[in-house]
């Protein structure tokens, strides 16, 4: 195999990293305190001794030293100070995200969006965004740790493990494998999928099982039960016109939510003519709902029979169409037997829904989600194929993970043989069964009966913790691996930085079980892909020269899966529901029903130990480090309970006690649960019980059966009355009528919005919201005339409030993390918040998102209250904050009206000093000054990023491009809801935002001149349905 | 005291034709000096001085402690936030400053007028000034975030080249704080010169005599150093009587500028000097009363003096409430909405009560100084002028915590909880006011001895001192 021209290029920065004086020094100070364990706890030692080892190792020669290829930005030299750009996939319990790596000398240190991947697009979700600090976790697992039954676990080496491993594995393989189960988390990666077929042939009688908490396979078997086959769907959302979600979160947790958010925020461009609209009928409220132009809120268990009746409707519509012959004007057949009554909300969105989706046949969607059962997904099928989707918006490509059986089915089976005796060797593949499996397998006791487990995970958790082997695996960041996203894109996972703490990915883990002496993992995902690469490519002679361009972008291109067109089996005539199964009062009998959400912060729990996820508020919610049982107003007051309480939930025989939200438009009699909290074994940030770190949150796990994965009915909710503060970042405690009139009063001026209709007929409504007298400044003005201007532009009809661009902002800008004590005191520090506002009836209100951060006023208020100078503009424009200037008055923060500053009322990075955690350090941007106690800080707009950017112009002797400068937030953003430039090019993106119609400056009757424009949201709500959205959208209340 | 000579109800004669005594028995040059003297030199300390001591002593301590436990830890262990950044710290130094100007209206505008009762309390008076002052000062200085760079608040020459904004009130802030504890300072020691050297002369203890003669800056007392010590006086008098009002008007910029609703407003300069003037001189009676009946001092405190400050507490109280009054209309004649609601929010938002307690503390209670009973009897006027202190506490707390908790965009409101180290604070800053104010009763000359034998009945040379006039 030819080798590149400099073989070390790449690892020499790692030297030079493991050299930095700061190494040394944590070398030096590491060794005297393992020199002598007396006075060190046992825990304590061991961590020193782990991350002593493993940075002694950084240095080493475990990996071989091959070719990386750089991806983007290839500058001819390597340039110390200069960061570097890999690409790489994130896999996420099977979900594929394209990710391009920030690499500062030899440390990964930002994570983006791969703009060429068609699954992220240059996005990311707020999830790869913190990865970056899980990768530098001090928590994670530092070293093998091995323990036999009834004694303390010992840390232990691979070394040792590996002696183990080559006499147990080598006496089951002589077995056949008889007695070895192993059990996986999802993965979409084909190597790993060859090293499982590889590890099946070498120990034939071994049982592979895989288990994720949040599957999804009823949509699998949906597609099974119409078409026969296993079939994924894929929606093209930028075609759709008319899309409904049933109970579905496409824009936060389908495994193509990147690209989802991208395409439906292009197709609510107002621009040309063709805005979509969004239909969401949905338990709980979800990012997805707050995008939607209609939305119902039904619990789980109804949102089956709203898809009958809308199947039944629509099919009454193809029927009418068919009979008349006519495609276009389906009229009522005055014949036809009349709907039973229905709750009227329900029947009026239906008929109008159902209208609509059938106007805009073949330009239409409908979707379900993971939580609603196969005969749903079927049903979408069904409704798709009538609508004349398929092929146009939905396609369908071959489903890869149609072979497995369901997941729980799987745990319950391998909890089954763990009964039987049958299983003696159990390996687990960074799956934690013991915290996320389903109540009711009562796996901890099964899981007892194998003689020898092995667990392999970045952290000794739950269940690493009652294995007798626990191994470090390597964070993505650390490995080699692939990864085909959900439309089949194939990437190669390339490892950024040597694995800090020696960890060994699932790859390596099972080609060395499997008896390999020196697993090569980069030789074995090469094999993978020298095979993918011949399918996808066959003419391809080059398979060296595609290897390296698949590296450098990311992707092979062609990799998608082809798309299928399959007939459905069986025709179906479909019968309307019977009307109480659509009835949205409060269930008779007081039980209520309970829904499973996969957390927006923590997904099942895999992210509790992620300080910067656990501080990022729900979009909805707006709760930080916690998470809480949802109920909608009408239920809480049905049941007794009041906000900041604790309520006992108890569900066949097991309960669990958690704080209550009051959630408006939560459907009503429906309590939703999020998973991913109550920790035991997390480590520092979410929980450790071994450490005395309580856990965050309550384990909603120990509700869930496997008979109820999903939602649940009989589910008896008892308020305990105890008091309980959730740390929210808004709306802090009941509000009281004054502030309920102020805030509606000022909201329609804040958010501004207005149905399409009538922005058609008044395009520039938003500037007409707020009329003001002339404004005057005192001070004389600043011409920003010459030069640049940057300046920043909010869409606020593409902003579906997920999230990305608050971690974005965090990882870029070292935002410190606080913690729940000092959230609930008001302190976080995040530099960009989306607010969020509900909008009229409680129980079925609309919500509006509105990111937030630094407006760069041109009057600014707050430089003008400093009173040491510290805060000053640019001569471009921008509010720069000058740390080492400022003294701490706060006044600039008093002054400034959209309160984006943020003030260090302690010392917030003090815990990095301690040691074990100097790792920590390493996650942070080394272009931004991390700040100290007693300084203000607020959003810069990236300055280090324009600075960077003009560099790079100003090196190759051109001017500044628009798109040059991306801000982290602007640059996650799926939506791309934020575009940040140069006001005076007048071709650029954020002066054609700022020049658009829709456009208006918050507060800007402040006389503050705003350098962030707003484009006000444009709902498209159905005319049929308009009378009552129209009070919703344009009166909030 | 004796019971001849002047009596007390002679003081509140308002007969016109001829002026009413200002002082009641029969004190003559050597008995002013004596009462006076006495309290300075007495060789055995009262033991309610020792027990006043302690207490205040104790809560002087605690308010070290948290500020030492403040400045390591930082500014969080208040409970300030986001949008609360400022709270009870600059509610306490607001608190303090308007204390400390019944001072210098006292001392200089008075003395301008040449309303000569001022002269039996100016000195306690000023004393108050200083040490509010003082105490007011240690709260800007400490509520900042790096409180060791404090002095780049000072427009001082530098290497840097960098100066202060000019433009900011706070700096605005800094200037007028601190001039005007320069001027009150200046003025108290000038006004005490004559008076240190009286204590000196009458000195036993070496030590003593060396201190107060330094202290006293070598006074003798001759025609030409009295003339110059006049001017001198006259001159500072002239020098702060603008300062009366200028301070409190700047301490008001530092809201009225700003561009939060129910901060920015034009009436706050002059609503605030009549706040100011109204809280010191409620201090002023909290703190005569005792020391009066503690120290002896009847019969140069007259009930007049209580009578006459009422008055002007009730005349402030008006003010007070008219701008309360006029607040909330310019608020909804102006029409602007956010000012409207941060109105209605004070009233019948989260801290309603913080707001009643304001306006009827401020408002309603001293309206019982319209009956003279209030104003004349000691027992009666206390009540009031306590709850005119807690009244104004409120007001600073009310203006800063309600306008900042909910301000423009709903998204960032957020109530204000205080932490135990913020309550401690308040009642530690209490007690190094009063630490420092007993120091100054027992060490220094409480009463202007010198200016009082100029109004002695006869000191004007007709009849003679000492001697009640009854004709």
């Amino acid at each position: 195999m030819p080798q590149s021209p400099d073989p070390k290029r790449h690892w020499r920065s790692l030297e030079e990293l493991a050299d930095t004086p700061h190494f040394r020094a944590f070398l030096e100070a590491e060794f005297p305190a393992a020199d002598d364990p007396g006075g060190v706890s046992r825990r304590r030692w061991l961590q020193l001794m782990g991350a002593s080892l493993a940075l002694a190792s950084v240095g080493g020669c475990y990996w071989e030293q091959r070719e990386l290829l750089p991806a983007v930005d290839q500058p001819v030299d390597r340039l110390p100070g200069k960061p570097l750009h890999f690409a790489t996939a994130l896999d996420v319990a099977g979900a594929v995200q394209g990710l391009m790596v920030t690499s500062h000398d030899g440390r990964p240190i930002k994570i983006e969006g791969n703009g060429a991947h068609p699954l992220s697009l240059g996005a990311t979700d707020a999830f790869a965004q913190a990865s970056i600090l899980s990768l530098y976790d001090p928590d994670r697992t530092r070293r093998v740790v091995r323990s036999a039954d009834g004694r303390a676990p010992q840390s232990s080496t691979w070394d040792e493990f590996e002696r183990f491993a080559r006499e147990h594995f080598g006496a089951l393989r002589d077995r056949g494998g008889e007695g070895l189960a192993v059990l996986a988390g999802a993965s979409a990666s084909p190597t790993l999928a060859a090293q499982r077929a590889g590890f099946l042939a070498a120990f034939p009688q071994a049982r592979w099982y895989e288990y994720e908490p949040l599957s999804r396979d009823e949509e699998i078997a949906g597609a099974r039960l119409v078409t026969g086959g296993a079939l994924r769907t894929q929606l093209d959302l930028a075609r759709a016109r008319a899309v409904l979600t049933l109970d579905a979160d496409l824009f936060a947790e389908h495994p193509a939510a990147l690209r989802y958010a991208r395409d439906f925020a292009r197709s609510r461009e107002v621009a040309g003519g063709r805005t979509s609209r969004l239909y969401a009928v949905e338990p709980t409220y979800t990012i997805t709902g707050m995008a939607a132009d209609h939305r119902l809120a039904l619990r789980a268990a109804q949102v089956a029979s709203f898809a009958q009746l809308l199947e039944w409707e629509v099919a009454r519509l193809a029927g009418l169409a068919a009979a008349d012959g006519a495609d276009d004007s389906p009229a009522e057949d005055p014949e036809a037997p009349p709907a039973p009554p229905y709750d009227a909300a329900v029947a009026q969105l239906v008929r109008a829904a159902a209208r609509d989706l059938w106007e805009h046949r073949g330009e239409s969607v409908v979707a379900a989600g993971p939580r609603q059962p196969a005969a749903v997904h079927a049903a979408v099928h069904r409704l798709n194929a009538m609508l004349r989707n398929v092929g146009e918006t939905v396609h369908y490509t071959e489903e890869p993970e149609g072979a497995r059986p369901a997941h729980h089915e799987a745990l319950a089976a391998l909890v089954e043989a763990l009964r039987g005796g049958t299983v003696e060797t159990l390996l687990i593949l960074g799956s934690n069964p013991l915290y996320n499996a389903p109540a009711d397998l009562d796996f901890a006791a099964a899981f007892e009966q194998a003689k020898v487990r092995i667990h392999a995970s970045l952290y000794r958790d739950e269940t690493g913790r009652r294995c007798h082997w626990h191994l470090p695996e390597a964070h993505f960041l650390e490995s080699w691996g692939d990864a085909r996203s959900f439309d089949g894109t194939y990437s190669l996972v390339q490892p950024l930085i040597e694995p800090l703490f020696g960890g060994r990915t699932a790859i390596e883990l099972l080609a060395l079980l499997r008896g390999e002496a020196v697993p090569r993992p980069r030789e074995l995902v090469r094999a993978t892909f020298a095979s993918i690469a011949g399918e996808v490519a066959p003419e391809e002679l080059d398979l060296q020269a595609l290897w390296r361009r698949t590296l450098h972008d990311g992707l092979l291109a062609g990799s998608a899966y082809p798309r299928q067109l399959p007939g459905l089996l069986a025709p179906h005539r479909p019968q309307p529901p019977p009307p109480t199964e659509l009835d949205r009062g409060l269930p008779a009998g007081g039980e209520m029903e309970l829904v499973f959400c996969r957390d927006r912060s923590v997904f099942d729990g895999r992210f509790a130990n992620n300080g910067w996820l656990q501080e990022t508020p729900d979009p909805l919610t707006k709760i930080t480090w916690d998470n809480a049982a949802l109920l909608s107003p009408a239920t809480a007051a049905a049941l007794g309970v009041e906000a900041d309480t604790r309520v006992r939930l108890s569900y066949q025989g097991r309960e669990v006690e958690m704080p209550v939200y009051i959630l408006p438009g939560q459907a009503a009699g429906s309590v939703a649960l999020p998973l991913g909290y109550g920790r035991t074994a997390a480590g520092t940030v979410g929980g450790d019980a071994e450490a005395g770190v309580p856990p965050v949150g309550a384990n909603a796990y120990r509700l869930r059966t496997s008979e109820a994965l999903a939602f649940g009915s009989g589910l008896t909710l008892v308020p305990t009355g105890t008091p309980y503060r959730l740390a929210t970042t808004q709306d802090h405690h009941a509000i009281d009528t004054v502030g309920l009139r102020g805030r509606a009063r000022r909201l329609g001026e804040l958010i501004r919005e207005a149905p399409l209709d009538e922005y058609l007929a008044h395009p520039d409504f938003a500037r007409h919201v707020v009329h003001h007298p002339p404004l005057k400044s005192l001070w004389e003005e600043w011409s920003y005339e010459e030069g640049h201007r940057w300046g920043m532009s909010i869409d606020l009809s593409k902003c579906i409030g997920c999230n990305a661009c608050v971690v974005a902002c965090t990882a870029e800008n070292n935002v410190p993390v606080v913690g729940r004590e000092r959230v609930l005191m008001g302190r976080e520090m995040h530099w960009i918040r989306v607010d969020r506002y509900f909008q009229g009836d409680p129980e079925e209100p609309a919500a509006a998102c509105q990111p937030l951060t630094c407006h760069h006023c041109e009057n600014a208020p707050c430089e003008q209250v400093c009173p040491v100078a510290a805060t000053v503009h640019s001569r471009e424009g921008l509010n720069d904050m000058v740390y080492n200037r400022c003294v701490g008055t706060r006044y600039c923060a008093i002054n400034c009206p959209y309160k984006v500053r943020r003030f260090n009322y302690f010392h917030y990075f003090g815990d990095l000093d301690q040691p074990g955690n100097e790792v920590a350090n390493m996650a942070f941007n080394p272009e931004v000054t991390v700040r100290g106690r007693g300084v203000m800080e607020k959003c810069t707009f990236c300055v280090q990023r324009i600075q960077n950017a003009r560099i790079e112009a100003r090196n190759r002797r051109r001017p500044l491009a628009d798109g040059d400068i991306r801000t982290a937030c602007q640059q996650a953003c799926p939506a791309e809801a934020i575009e940040f430039g140069d006001l005076n090019d007048p071709a650029s993106r954020v002066r054609t935002a700022h020049n658009d119609d829709r456009a208006y400056g918050m507060l800007a009757e402040l006389n503050v001149k705003p350098r962030t424009a707003y484009l006000a949201r444009i709902r498209n709500p159905n005319p049929e349905l308009s009378d009552a959205s129209d009070e919703h959208d344009r009166h909030p209340a | 005291m004796s019971t001849t000579g002047i009596r007390p109800e002679d003081t509140m004669s308002d007969d016109p034709r001829r002026r009413a005594p200002l002082v009641t028995g029969s004190p003559t040059f050597s008995t002013v000096t004596e009462v006076i003297c006495r309290v300075a030199e007495a060789p055995k300390t009262p033991l309610a001085w020792y027990v006043a001591m302690v207490v205040s002593g104790a809560f002087a301590g605690l308010f070290l402690v948290l500020t030492g436990h403040l400045l390591v830890t930082g500014v969080g262990v208040w409970g300030n936030n986001a949008p609360v950044y400022w709270a009870f710290d600059i509610t306490n130094f607001v608190f303090w400053v308007g204390i400390g100007h019944a001072g210098t209206l006292i001392s200089a505008v008075l003395f301008i007028l040449r309303q000569k009762w001022r002269t039996s309390i100016n000195r306690l008076a000023e004393a108050m000034t200083v040490f509010a002052v003082m105490v007011a000062g240690l709260f800007p200085a400490i509520h900042i975030g790096r409180v060791w760079v404090v002095y780049w608040l000072l427009p001082y020459p530098n290497q840097m080249g960098i100066w202060p904004n000019f433009r900011s009130p706070l700096l605005w802030d800094v200037v007028a704080v601190t001039g005007y504890a320069t001027v009150s300072a200046l003025f108290w020691y000038v006004g005490m010169i004559p008076d240190l050297a009286t204590l000196r002369d009458r000195a036993r203890h070496r030590i003593r005599r060396l201190v107060l003669g330094a202290a006293a800056l070598g006074w003798r007392g001759s025609a030409r150093q009295w003339q110059h010590y006049e001017k001198a006086y006259l001159l500072l008098a002239a020098v702060a009587t603008p300062l009366v009002v200028s301070v409190h008007s700047v301490v008001s910029f530092d809201f009225a500028v700003s561009i939060i609703p129910g901060w920015h407003t034009t009436i706050f300069p002059v609503y605030f000097v009549a706040g100011a003037i109204f809280s010191g001189l409620a201090m002023v009676i909290t703190l005569l009363i005792p020391a009066r009946a503690f120290l002896g001092l009847e019969d140069l405190v007259t009930i007049r003096h209580f009578d006459n400050i009422n008055k002007v507490i009730l005349a402030t109280s008006l003010m007070v409430g008219y701008a309360y009054g006029i607040e909330v209309f310019s608020a909804w004649y102006g029409g602007g909405h956010y000012e409207q609601f941060a109105f209605l929010n004070r009233a019948y938002g989260p801290y309603w009560w913080a707001f009643w307690t304001m306006v009827v503390c401020n408002v309603a209670v001293p309206q019982l100084f319209w009956l003279r009973v209030f104003r004349t009897q000691v027992w009666l006027m206390l009540p009031v002028v306590l709850l005119v202190n807690v009244g104004m506490w409120f007001e600073r707390f009310v203006i800063i915590v309600t306008s900042l908790s909910r301000d423009y965009l709903p998204s960032a409101w957020r109530p204000f909880t205080p932490t135990w180290v913020d309550f401690g604070m308040l009642l530690g800053s209490f007690g190094v006011f009063f630490f420092l104010f007993l120091l100054f009763l027992r060490f220094l000359p409480i009463v202007a001895m010198a200016e009082m034998k100029t109004i002695l009945p006869g000191s004007d040379g007709h009849g003679e001192v000492g001697q009640a006039k009854h004709e």
